[in-house]
């Protein structure tokens, strides 16, 4: 009984998990490392939370909320793929600026929970099902959308399209897809962006369905836990959503351990999405070392490498 | 070279020349010139929404010089965020990112509490004792991330980062529930340690660990400039292969130079909780970590431009908490810091280009184009 409802949050809390990874594998599948996921998280949520207090519908406010961490997101590549600033430094940058100014502006909305929100939307039949229904076909459209069509969508475009195909290559050798006549600025400058809406849109999320209550540092660390699912991911769209829901069992376990009275600490219960998110990227890199597991991907060949045409 | 060769011939195109190297100094005053741009630019953005940022300024230079206690407590804050800045210089060297600073920074002071709290010692060597668990914790605390990026290539800034969540949260349940101080009236913090630093002679609260991040930064600037192992490491985070050819243990040296940054951070918490807060609780550190990183890399891994640094972010620092009554919250502060971040790094980049008059350089002249070391 409570475990069907576990799921349900489970489901619930990896979504945003789900939209800023799938963001920063696009992001890095054309060499670009965006570190600022945290603060875009930070931005989507809070544009969004100013939209709704301004009378706009949610789906409305979902849109701002994805356009703000555009924005940013498209200053942030700016940076690093024209004037060709260190990604490290630039991305870390973008963190502060994000959860700065988010804490700021979001300072005047804490405690008055958005009332106008994401309703569930059940898919007809299955939601009937005892249990399994409300657990599985009773969300918002956004985890629909998040668990289903972004992965397929995601994975259509980059290995059965010939734009995808192109993606890649800007990724892996971008000397090689210059020469081939790809744009690989304009398309870094595209993904870049793109990517970052999707982190805004998990901050929209955030607001407009999953904690509708504006509280300080909103991503709590959301962020650099789709960085890592990532990682562990191997940048394949079907594996993040595999791992963003590994993280969303571990904050469902934390609420399951409190109303059932464990007798855990709340601490060590807030812990445990961090360490089995870091597990996640250092035991299958571990294994692999020792030859128990082969390693199936490695990065993207130029991540986190400015490119120069001159120096071709 | 060829701008000279160029300039006052005809098809006098202003253009941007770029260099393989930049030279070291010239990137340094441009980094320092970039975060310069950024605070003006931030000063400016405050003026447009309504915050007087002249009198801003006045209120920090007021709230630091204008008394000795704002001196002091300048030099309080800029303990910990110097000590913090030097980890993160250390593995910078070989282009390693630490950014669980502050995560060892809360395990070191945890455990110099614990010694603290628990054993009972003369002063000096409590104090000692406290240092070497601090120390120790705070190593601890990055050896997963060390082994994980050595042997097994694992991202050290995600891991890293990924543990300052664990470690405050680990803080947070000691200082408020296992170790709290039940008998006293303060809540949410854990007994007095059973022994504090000293202060100066003829200071108020001004600790003797001031000088430890001047002497830690004296040390690693002689280990870096007249030792093998300072070459080695320089050279390995240069080219790691050729590293390896040449016989140097490019894994072994991740490995070091990662736990030594992870101890001087938890160094850092230890020297702040004896010195400064004598009892753990869940914010002990105001993200001294995340300053000091913006010193690191504001110096450039230097450790003479990381004191230099680390006292000019003290001296920001302090008067943010001194603007906080100036209707200026915190949260500020952090989005100033991203925009230093974002001008030291376009200064980086600024630093790799020349101005020139004229034509593009002939074929062949790349030679010419590196910068003398």
């Amino acid at each position: 009984m409570i475990w069907f409802a576990a799921l349900r949050t489970a489901i619930d809390a990896g979504t945003v998990v789900v939209l800023a990874g799938m963001g920063e594998l696009l992001t890095e599948r054309v060499g670009v490392l965006n570190l600022g996921l945290e603060g875009l998280i930070g931005i989507g949520a809070v544009a969004a939370v100013i939209a709704t207090d301004l009378g706009m519908g949610p789906w409305t406010a979902f849109v701002v909320g994805m356009l703000a961490a555009a924005l940013f997101g498209f200053l942030f590549a700016s940076s690093v793929v024209v004037i060709r600033t260190n990604q490290v430094l630039t991305g870390l940058a973008l963190v502060l600026v994000g959860v700065g100014l988010s804490n700021q502006l979001g300072n005047d909305y804490q405690g008055s929970p958005i009332q106008d929100r994401f309703r569930p939307l059940p898919i007809p039949v299955l939601a009937d099902i005892p249990q399994v229904g409300p657990a599985l076909f009773n969300h918002t459209l956004v985890v629909y959308v998040a668990y289903v069509a972004l992965p397929l969508g995601v994975a259509f475009l980059l290995y059965r399209t010939r734009h995808g195909m192109n993606l890649r290559a800007v990724g892996e050798n971008p000397a090689a897809a210059d020469a081939a006549g790809i744009n690989v600025t304009g398309m870094r400058l595209c993904y870049a962006t793109i990517g970052a809406s999707f982190a805004g849109a998990g901050g929209a999320f955030l607001m407009l369905a999953f904690t509708p209550v504006w509280a300080v540092d909103v991503a709590r660390g959301r962020g650099w836990v789709a960085l890592a699912v990532v990682i562990f991911a191997a940048w394949r769209p079907f594996r993040l959503v595999f791992g963003a829901l590994l993280f969303g069992a571990m904050i469902s376990l934390g609420f399951i351990a409190q109303q059932q009275n464990w007798g855990v600490s709340s601490f060590v219960l807030s812990m445990l999405p961090y360490v089995v998110t870091l597990t996640l990227i250092v035991v299958p890199a571990a294994l692999a070392r020792f030859g128990i597991r082969a390693r199936s991907t490695v990065a993207p060949g130029s991540l986190a490498q400015p490119y120069f045409r001159e120096e071709r | 070279m060829s701008a000279a060769r160029w300039a006052g011939t005809e098809g006098r195109r202003l253009r941007l020349e770029r260099r393989l190297l930049a030279n070291p100094r010239r990137a340094a005053i441009l980094r320092v010139i970039g975060a310069a741009v950024a605070l003006l630019v931030s000063g400016l953005i405050l003026e447009l929404t309504g915050r007087s940022a002249p009198f801003l300024a006045g209120e920090v230079v007021d709230s630091t010089f204008g008394s000795r206690f704002g001196l002091e407590e300048t030099a309080l804050i800029a303990t910990p965020i110097l000590l913090a800045a030097i980890a993160v210089a250390i593995p910078l060297r070989m282009r390693l990112w630490n950014i669980g600073v502050e995560g060892q920074f809360y395990m070191g002071a945890w455990a110099s509490a614990g010694v603290g709290i628990f054993l009972d010692a003369p002063r000096p060597v409590l104090l000692i004792s406290m240092a070497a668990a601090g120390a120790l914790g705070g190593a601890a605390w990055i050896l997963l991330p060390a082994i994980a990026r050595a042997w097994w290539g694992v991202n050290e800034i995600i891991t890293t980062l990924l543990l300052n969540f664990v470690a405050i949260l680990w803080v947070g349940w000691f200082s408020i529930d296992i170790w709290r101080d039940r008998a006293a009236a303060v809540i949410q913090a854990t007994p007095l340690v059973g022994a504090t630093l000293p202060t100066f002679p003829g200071a108020t609260i001004l600790h003797v660990g001031f000088v430890l991040p001047f002497v830690l930064a004296v040390v690693f600037w002689y280990v870096f400039r007249g030792t093998r192992w300072g070459y080695e490491v320089d050279m390995a985070g240069g080219n790691p292969r050729a590293a390896e050819f040449a016989g140097i243990n490019v894994r072994r040296r991740i490995v070091t130079v990662m736990l030594l940054s992870g101890a001087i951070g938890g160094l850092a918490g230890m020297v702040h909780l004896s010195g400064a807060t004598f009892r753990l609780q869940q914010t002990i550190s105001s993200s001294y970590g995340l300053s000091g990183f913006i010193v690191a890399a504001l110096a450039g891994a230097s450790f003479i431009g990381v004191v230099a640094g680390g006292v000019f972010i003290a001296l920001l620092l302090h008067s943010g908490i001194a603007l906080q009554g100036a209707g200026l919250s915190v949260y500020i502060v952090v989005a100033v810091y991203g925009l230093v971040l974002v001008g030291i790094a376009v200064g980086e980049v600024a630093a790799r280009y020349r101005l020139v008059f004229g034509s593009p350089a002939r074929a062949g002249s790349p030679a010419e184009e590196r910068a003398p070391p």
